[in-house]
């Protein structure tokens, strides 16, 4: 919200500067977010009468303006290209050696200097409303293009800033849901006040009431829903003269950001802003039987709205009607056809109290979001309806376009109860941690306007009309806490147990497998939880597949993020994909992340909420180094980072089987199995999935689920004593057909070998010219140990032996020499 | 004779001086005191000599050769030396190549900043509790104190699933959770880290980001309590000399609310760029617990009552490692997450 500070103080004497009343009500939890200097950079600009112009003998656009801006003398020769001016206008005119602010045509601002234009010199220059940084949304059309022209009673030779309200500062306020009391120039003037240890004024209410007739004869008002209207007022107005309304008007509204019109609409903002009272006015003749209803609306019934739009009304909106036809939206936007116009001569000026979240829900389902409805929304102070009608018909007689009829038409159908709070001094001490007297206590409420009886111990406190947040005893300690000021409130540990603080082992377990992960050369990477819907597709998966079914986001950002991913892998693809593209030589990369299961769609339950881990490796499997393999990543570097980390986790029972997806290469793949169950996938993706997330082929993936392996992972490891003995090892090679898996021959060999058998390692791979075709030849290690004793030669021996009987029973095999 | 075996003394003494290496050393030893060397000879011709000499002739003849013996194991000792000091001089690596390393690889920094800040507060005492990320509408807002139509809800805009399920827009939902699991008006102390989410996409804003929340219940919690305790967290995770400022402002849950502010990070509080010259950063929101979310998760706000507060990692993170652009995050550049450790 925006505020100017020469408005401000119409009500309150500010004798700080800008920045210190910013950071006055900052404290006070009116966050000023920045304070602006209006007109800023505008020096040398004053007011000055065309007294003659003419064309430029040598050129068809420009013209020859004689001025006086009451420098003395002679009249100063300015020419101008703009084609608006005309005699006797009174314009901005920049002079020799001015400066004015940067602007959408002098993005950098300029300095004037003499000049010459086809021969002819120009002393000074004619300014329109954007050369003096004037935003062109709070200007009429016709003012937007050329010279500013200005109302012809303006007195000349006087700087521009103080004729059109540019001598003054805004403050930009980012206002808080609650403070709906300061949604206003008087409620802020309030706050200051109270702050600032001053007393405020409220602007003058009196009106004449000149016109002849009663306002109750001549109107007449009905709430048919007063759960959604708890008051409606009505002033007539009579002789009603539309014109502009007077410059400084004009300047406050500007300086708060509204654009000014005429002087009837222009009032009815200007009281908005001025007492946070929303109004409307419609044109007296066109309300049927003058008689407004305000009632819910009929579905399907058809309104349309001053922005010209034809809106489908329903029963949730609150509606404003005559006895024919809905003639408004109410605190929304009202209706085309009961417009004020040029040509009406009778104004009925509404001011009501609406219900705030029916507001909301209709401003939010029409896309009408207005000052008005923000207004409502928040909640406005119903005992001021009446307030707004006097202020808007005193203004509207001071400018003498109106005489105004006798009387208030006031609909009040649920009065308004002020809250009654009870509340000891220690209470609220207690709970802000901190001794404020009982004294200062009632100062700070009676500065913000709320009435303190003493009953005892107890405040008995009313909270102002306008303070509806104010509810209960800990809203009084937010008001005595903020006035008595955050900065005196001393820290303080507070008194509790000691206890540890702990986190789920599940959590323990997560950050256990990033440090494996990390210390596996793996980067850790963060990607968005909801994908594109296409990725199920670009994954190839079936049909029928579960993961098929994915819980969609009904307002997504776009497309690109319109659904809650079911599988880790296209993000960490397309964050693959993305590095490549940047040449990064080896993307090693996982992330925990969530994958998201509904049990049915439309979701009527929490879904599923998997905490998965998905690693992806693609490119080099080094960085380039001249002793490290230049070799490209392949399945054992995605398989050995799976073992080490189940190593790292101490789970040592899950088995890889055989077992793809659709997503992954069928001969390169595998499901990693634990405890009987599925617990994931590695292996290297398919060729198309490869293709359709623009990575290369030899790209590897592995996804696994964490909590099946918590148990696992937290066992405490259990000593096994140290061997006593020596080992013997001894190697063997194997010729083996190509299909034969190292497992079925290394189940082979430990079967045979008996109980002495330690360990069997695989420690060469060969095909080649010296075995023969479709063969390839397996080295292992064996390694023998007794726990009792040192073993012989003969004993070894005996084992391999029965080994090779055995393995060459099976297959074709040979002692490695 | 005696002269001669000088002589041969002398000879073989002058010869050991010269030598400069171990193999004609060896030759010198074999030569000397080898069995066809003149020591040998003379010992075996001493049977032709008088009876009278024999005896001092051998023990001249013992005293030289243990003294060439201690002599050429000396000079042995010298050349070895020599030889091992000139192998290692050639002996050399070029210390300038690069080693062969395990490559280690990166936490996110959020993970990173999460982690810190868990460890803050779990030394405090608070445990770290989780919730759904796809929430429902009771938890994430009416239980907070955010009822259906509160023009607060436009402070945290979301993302729908169907009327009711929605992607939580904050972690504050654990805290009901929370106190809904557990025994009427038993104490709290617990954070709430996670991932949150809000429709709002821009240089500043990302619609997924990540929140840590806090709560504290017990008696007589106030709010200087809340200010003590967020100073401390503030000191440890920024160093010190870092102050803080409790500003009033709202949430719909807390009341009284106060906004964090601390010293500026980058400039101690002069006024910077980053903190547009006020000397101040917002880092959190914070107040004392409504007594309406108490009440409605089965609280009675007359026995018990406390403070809860909420951050946004990111924000800390950036503050932290003077990221300056929040898009950074979730781009997920190596080059970007490999700067932190």
């Amino acid at each position: 919200m925006l505020a100017s500070i020469s408005w401000l103080k119409n009500y309150v004497d500010i004798d700080v500067t800008p920045d210190e009343l910013a950071a006055a009500l900052t404290s006070v939890g009116l966050e000023v977010e920045s304070v602006i200097e209006l007109g800023k950079g505008i020096e040398g600009v004053v007011t000055g009468k065309v007294v003659e112009i003419s064309r430029h003998p040598d050129s068809d656009h420009l013209w020859v303006c004689m001025m006086d801006y009451g420098q003395g003398g002679e009249n100063v020769q300015i020419l101008t290209g703009a084609q608006n001016v005309r005699q006797n206008d009174i314009v901005p005119v920049a002079t020799v050696g001015a400066t004015l602010p940067p602007s959408g045509r002098n993005p950098e601002g300029m300095k004037l200097k003499a000049c010459k234009m086809r021969g002819l010199d120009s002393f000074g220059m004619l300014c329109s409303a954007d050369e003096l940084g004037i935003d062109s949304k709070l200007l009429l059309p016709e003012q937007r293009n050329g010279i500013y022209i200005l109302p012809e009673d303006t007195p000349i030779g006087v700087d521009i800033r103080k004729v059109i309200g540019l001598d003054d500062y805004v403050l930009d306020i980012d206002l808080t849901a609650n403070k709906q009391d300061c949604f206003c120039m008087t409620g802020l003037a309030r706050e200051a006040a109270a702050v600032l240890g001053k007393t405020m004024t409220m602007p003058s209410l009196k009106v004449k009431e000149e016109a002849a007739g009663k306002a109750n004869e001549m109107a007449r008002v009905d709430i048919a829903c007063p759960e959604l209207c708890s008051r409606f007022t009505e002033r007539v107005l009579k002789n009603i003269k539309i014109m502009p309304s007077p410059m400084w008007m004009q300047n406050h509204l500007r300086a708060c950001g509204m654009r000014p019109i005429s002087n009837v609409v222009d009032v009815t903002n200007y009281v908005m802003l001025e007492l946070g009272q929303p109004m409307h006015a419609y044109d007296y003749d066109t309300i049927t039987d003058h008689h407004t209803i305000v009632r819910r609306g009929n579905d399907g019934e058809k309104l349309n709205t001053l922005d010209g739009q034809e809106r489908i009304l329903d029963h949730t909106m609150i509606t404003i009607s005559d006895p024919v036809h809905a003639v408004g939206l109410g605190g929304v936007m009202g209706g085309l056809e009961t417009e004020v116009t040029d040509k009406t001569t009778t104004v009925l000026l509404e001011a009501a109290s609406f219900h705030g979240p029916s507001i909301r829900r209709t401003s939010k389902a029409l896309g009408l979001r207005s000052e008005a409805s923000g207004r409502f929304e928040r909640g406005i102070d119903i005992a001021r309806c009446t307030a707004a009608l006097d202020r808007a018909a005193n203004l509207l007689e001071a400018m003498g376009a109106c005489e105004t009829v006798p009387g208030i038409i006031d609909c009040y159908a649920v009065p308004y109860e002020p809250a009654l709070i009870k509340v000891t001094p220690a209470t609220i001490n207690t709970r802000i941690g901190v001794e404020i007297s009982r004294e200062e206590m009632i100062d700070i409420l009676n500065r913000l306007q709320f009435k303190v009886e003493e009953e005892g111990e107890l405040l008995v406190i009313t909270a102002p009309t306008w303070r509806q947040d104010v509810t209960c005893d800990a809203d009084i300690s937010e008001e005595i806490a903020r006035m008595h000021s955050y900065d005196k409130i001393e820290s303080h540990m507070p008194a509790l147990d000691l206890v540890q603080g702990r986190q789920d082992v599940a959590e323990d377990v997560n950050d256990q497998v990033e440090d494996y992960m990390v210390s596996a050369g793996m980067d850790e990477v963060m990607t968005y939880t909801f994908i594109h819907p296409n990725a199920v597709d670009k994954l190839l998966l079936a049909e029928n597949d579960a993961r098929r079914t994915y819980i969609k986001i009904m307002n997504p950002i776009s497309d690109e993020f319109g659904v809650m991913r079911t599988c880790m892998i296209p993000s960490m693809l397309q964050t693959a994909s993305y590095n490549l593209a940047r040449q990064v030589e080896s993307v090693k990369i996982f992330e925990i992340g969530k994958t998201f299961h509904p049990q049915s769609l439309p979701l009527e339950d929490f879904p599923e909420e998997k905490q998965v881990l998905c690693a992806v490796m693609s490119g080099k499997r080094n960085a380039l180094s001249w002793n490290t393999s230049k070799d490209n990543i392949d399945f054992y570097d995605m398989k050995g980072a799976l073992e080490g980390l189940m190593a790292a986790l101490g789970v040592k029972d899950y088995k890889l089987t055989l077992e793809t997806q659709p997503y992954l290469h069928p001969g390169k793949s595998c499901a990693i199995v634990y405890d009987d169950k599925v617990i994931g996938y590695m292996g290297e993706i398919h060729p198309t999935v490869a293709d359709n997330f623009d990575v290369p082929e030899a790209t590897y993936v592995m996804e696994l689920e964490i909590s099946p392996l918590v148990e696992a992972a937290t066992r405490v490891p259990q000593y096994v004593h140290l061997p006593k003995f020596p080992s013997m090892s001894r190697d063997i090679a194997v010729v083996v057909p190509k299909e034969v898996s190292n497992a079925e021959l290394e189940s082979v060999i430990r079967k045979f070998a008996g109980e002495l058998l330690q360990d069997v390692r695989i420690f060469d791979i060969y095909t080649g010219k010296q075995v023969a075709e479709g063969c390839k030849s397996l080295a292992f290690n064996l390694t023998y140990q007794a726990s009792d004793r040192t073993l012989t030669d003969a004993e070894v021996d005996a084992s391999m032996k029965q080994v090779i009987a055995e393995v060459g029973e099976a297959y074709k095999a040979k002692l490695r020499d | 004779m005696k002269e001669k075996l000088l002589a041969l003394k002398e000879q073989a003494m002058a010869e050991l001086d010269a030598v400069t290496s171990l193999d004609a050393l060896k030759d010198i030893r074999v030569k000397y005191l080898g069995k066809k060397g003149p020591m040998t000879e003379i010992l075996r011709g001493m049977g032709k000599l008088p009876a009278e000499e024999r005896p001092v002739i051998g023990q001249i003849v013992n005293e030289i050769k243990s003294a060439l013996e201690k002599a050429i194991n000396a000079k042995t000792d010298v050349l070895e030396k020599q030889a091992l000091a000139d192998k290692l001089a050639n002996d050399k690596v070029d210390i300038t190549l690069p080693g062969r390393k395990a490559e280690k690889g990166h936490l996110h920094p959020i993970t990173l900043t999460m982690r810190e800040i868990k460890k803050i507060f779990m030394r405090m005492g608070f445990d770290v509790m989780e919730g759904p990320e796809i929430e429902n509408d009771y938890f994430n807002f009416e239980a907070l104190n955010l009822p259906a139509d509160h023009p607060a809800r436009d402070m945290q805009d979301s993302f729908y699933i169907t009327e009711k399920f929605l992607l939580r827009t904050q972690t504050s939902p654990i805290q009901a959770r929370t106190m809904q699991s557990r025994e009427p008006n038993s104490p709290i102390r617990m954070i709430a880290p996670g991932t949150v989410y809000r429709n709002d996409y821009d240089a500043t804003h990302s619609p997924m980001f990540h929140q840590v929340e806090g709560l504290v219940l017990d008696k007589n919690i106030s709010l200087a309590d809340l200010k003590g305790t967020l100073e401390l967290f503030c000191k440890e995770m920024f160093g010190s000399s870092v102050k803080i400022r409790l500003r009033p402002s709202y949430f719909p849950f807390t009341e009284p609310s106060a906004e964090v502010d601390i010293s500026c990070v980058i400039c101690g509080g002069k006024g910077c760029r980053v903190c547009k010259n006020s000397g101040w950063l917002e880092i959190l929101g914070s107040g004392m617990v409504h007594p309406h979310v108490l009440e409605m998760s089965g609280y009675d706000p007359s026995i018990i009552n406390g403070y809860a507060f909420g951050m946004g990692v990111e924000r800390i993170a950036m503050l932290k490692y003077g990221i300056d652009d929040l898009r950074l995050f979730f781009e997920n550049d190596l080059r970007f997450v490999r700067q932190f450790k």
